[in-house]
């Protein structure tokens, strides 16, 4: 048995065992973990694409910035559009270069007037990144609450979370992420300073109220549907220093009216009859079950840290992805099937050669796709594809150059010729590999489906190719290859 | 044999006259730019309905939005394309209160892109393919030399250009996975000239060789030719299946990608290997002897 001399038949052998030990676990229903995840337009279902508004985010960071200033170094400032500037004839000596730096800030421009300073851009791409993480869990918790197991969730970008989720629409979805959920209670006021007025659109009821929030959603620590005489409404409960502060305001203003208003609009006005120490209430006001579930898996979730935009919202129906995936399945068998038919007519025994590489190509690739925990998406499926070209193509130019030698008499031909084929094979395919990368790196949706299996694709053809086809065409002998005219 | 190299000023002609070509097109009838582009709404719906129909369906709630509705070739499905307007958010809910009423129509694909993200996915989709262009020319021309990384960015640039105007001229639809498909030519086509480039280099890197420039390009042509027309026949195979079983939303995409296999194969057979040589390579050679 020559071949077992070959380190080339074990690598095989272990290459095909990699492939078996993580292909075989996407055919076993039971474990749900190490599987190729299809997309959504492979299985069907829906995502929404959410931006944060950054101005807003930039506004709220201007503004406890210049409470910082205020607090810790005791300077007066204004904002004015995205700089802060701090007039003149104040004390500034304190606010050296080294603490500008470390507020995340840059001097624009000092004059006699005062100096203006801005967010450094690194920081507030830094602190808007985070923001966006912090915002992830906050929609992943909510859509949780509505009780979507699969859902996938990410970051996109340094401002953008994209939401995907398996299966049937479900509305309610859209209704609980789209909402900022910034609850506040603001307590009666009758004087027009500082003062603000709310108004409820259904009931026409409404009232002025003291403009800075005396307490916010921030303390809820549980919220769910309850009903009272029937009617459905959202319970709530703060922690123990939103109780206290419930306690204080509610003692204090007793015969008083307090709002509670939900991003800007105002949900209900009740007297306070008595001081509230329990630190729970309840929010009534014309809601139906299920608005009132969605107000209350919102407000248990915690607010958004700025308004949220749905930018992109996509739907796959279940019809489509399967079809997809059936068709997609039979024109890639069926292409496989006319490839290698045709390289068997054409090259003989090597044409049978390269349906195995081919095979093992694509065995490896799926077991990366497993390993690395890939979305299979369609343009992900055209990218291998691609794949397949490339290896049918590596193929090729290794039997074109084998077939070549032998023409020359050139001494050792099969080994000459793999070796300078395969020097060209690396070449153009390793060109392809770094666009490949970029294209990963920079682009999105489709682009991404598309360049991450053919990156996974030309690194499997390029093992494939140096150990699988290689072996093939060391064992046989160079009359049976079939290229020797 | 073809002398491939003594067509140089006829391949130059013809690609000239291709590359006007396109730009009239492109000029004349603009491209067809999807809702990923332009921002809009965008349904794949299967029907018996004809095409009137569906557009009496949406007239009522339509207001000024133009609405553009195609049947996908060999089926019984229909792309429905609104644009964007005022107040999309309500505008989406009528939408899908439409839909439920209207049971005839089992909606495949639904999809909504609001216009300020589509300005951007153009703006990542061309950061995208810049870079990766960047990446192939400094990869080739440390790998060869600069006048081959100039020629295989214009071959390339050449046959995506011209896959460009293909889609215009048949009102192909332009969206992200088209822009995957077009990248897929790139790929083609620079695989493509690069086993050629490889195969100069060789052939003019041995000293014994006295043959001239333009015998080095036609031997390079001639060794790959076969597997130059395997390749691509053996690709267009794999596509033509494609074409024939691809979902229907996807049905596009290979015929695009079909017409860039056939042009990227005229441009590394007729255009690579001449533009390296006007490049004057053979100064580089001729130094290198010396």
């Amino acid at each position: 048995m020559f071949f077992l001399k070959q380190w080339r038949f074990w690598l095989s052998l272990l290459l095909v065992g990699f492939c078996l030990y993580f292909i075989l676990p996407n055919f076993n229903s039971k474990n749900s973990d190490s599987k190729i995840n299809f997309g959504l337009d492979i299985q069907g279902g829906y995502s929404y694409l959410l931006e944060l508004n950054e101005d807003e985010f930039k506004q709220n960071l201007l503004i406890k910035t210049t409470q910082v200033l205020e607090n810790s170094y005791n300077l007066q400032s204004e904002i004015l559009e995205d700089q802060i500037f701090i007039p003149s004839g104040q004390n500034i000596e304190d606010l050296n270069n080294l603490v500008i730096q470390s507020l995340g800030l840059e001097v624009v421009d000092r004059s006699d007037d005062g100096t203006s300073l801005a967010i450094l851009q690194q920081n507030f791409n830094q602190s808007l990144s985070e923001m966006t993480l912090n915002a992830v869990e906050i929609v992943r918790s909510r859509v949780d609450f509505l009780g979507n197991k699969e859902l996938s969730i990410q970051k996109i970008g340094l401002n953008k979370i994209l939401l995907e989720i398996p299966g049937d629409l479900d509305n309610n979805v859209k209704d609980v992420i789209s909402k900022t959920a910034k609850l506040t209670l603001h307590i009666e006021k009758r004087t027009l300073v500082n003062s603000t007025v709310f108004f409820n659109e259904e009931t026409g009821e409404e009232v002025r109220v003291q403009e800075i929030p005396n307490l916010t959603g921030d303390y809820i620590q549980d919220a769910s549907l309850q009903y009272n005489q029937n009617e459905p409404v959202v319970a709530f409960s703060f922690n123990k220093e939103g109780s206290d502060l419930f306690a204080k305001m509610t003692s204090e203003n007793v015969g008083s009216r307090f709002a509670i208003v939900l991003d800007g609009a105002l949900i209900t006005a009740p007297v306070i009859r008595e001081a509230i120490t329990g630190g729970s209430g309840q929010i009534s006001g014309n809601f139906t079950n299920e608005s009132a579930n969605n107000l209350a898996i919102i407000l248990k979730s915690g607010s958004l840290p700025t308004e949220i935009k749905i930018i992109q919202e996509k739907q796959v129906g279940p019809t489509l992805g399967r079809e997809g995936v059936q068709k997609g399945i039979y024109a890639s068998l069926i292409a496989l099937i006319a490839i290698t038919l045709f390289m068997i007519v054409y090259y003989k025994i090597s044409g049978v050669f390269t349906t195995l590489t081919i095979i093992s190509c694509l065995g490896l690739l799926f077991a990366f796709m497993t390993l690395l925990n890939t979305t299979l998406t369609l343009p992900g499926v055209i990218g291998i594809v691609l794949t397949i070209g490339m290896c049918v193509d590596a193929n090729v130019l290794v039997f074109e150059r084998i077939r070549e030698n032998f023409k020359n008499s050139i001494e050792n031909p099969k080994h000459e010729g793999f070796n300078s084929a395969y020097v060209t094979i690396l070449d153009s395919n390793l060109t392809t590999l770094f666009a490949a990368i970029f294209l990963f790196a920079f682009g999105f949706g489709p682009i991404r489906g598309f360049s991450i299996s053919l990156i996974i694709g030309i690194i499997s053809s390029l093992i494939v190719t140096y150990i699988v086809l290689k072996f093939f065409i060391n064992i046989t002998s160079e009359k049976y290859l079939g290229l020797n005219k | 044999m073809i002398n491939f190299y003594s067509y140089k000023n006829k391949s130059y002609l013809v690609s000239s006259i291709l590359i006007i070509f396109t730009v009239i097109i492109i000029f004349f009838k603009g491209l067809n730019l999807g809702i990923d582009f332009k921002g809009g709404l965008n349904f794949e719906v299967r029907t018996n309905l004809s095409n009137d129909q569906i557009i009496n369906v949406f007239q009522d709630i339509k207001n000024d939005r133009e609405i553009i509705v195609k049947k996908e070739i060999g089926s019984d499905v229909y792309a429905i394309r609104i644009e964007t307007g005022d107040d999309n958010a309500s505008f989406i809910e009528k939408i899908n209160q439409l839909i439920l009423e209207h049971p005839e129509m089992e909606v495949l694909i639904s999809e909504y892109i609001e216009p300020t993200f589509s300005d951007e996915l153009i703006k990542n989709s061309l950061y995208a393919m810049a870079s990766s262009l960047l990446v192939i020319a400094f990869y080739i021309w440390i790998r060869f030399d600069w006048q081959f990384a100039a020629s295989g960015i214009f071959a390339l640039l050449h046959d995506v250009f011209i896959a460009i105007g293909f889609m215009s001229l048949f009102n192909i639809e332009f969206n992200l996975t088209m822009i995957a498909a077009l990248l897929l030519i790139a790929g083609y086509s620079i695989n493509d000239t690069i086993v050629l480039f490889d195969r100069l280099r060789t052939i003019t890197s041995d000293e014994n060789n006295k043959n001239s420039f333009s015998d080095n390009v036609n031997n390079s042509i001639k060794l790959n030719l076969r597997r130059t027309i395997l390749t691509s026949f053996t690709t267009i195979l794999a596509l033509i299946c494609l074409v024939i079983l691809a979902p229907v939303n996807l049905t596009e995409m290979p015929i695009v990608f079909i017409f860039g296999v056939l042009v990227g194969t005229y441009s590394s057979l007729f255009l690579a290997l001449s533009i390296v040589g006007d490049l004057n390579y053979e100064a580089v050679l001729k130094a290198r002897e010396s």
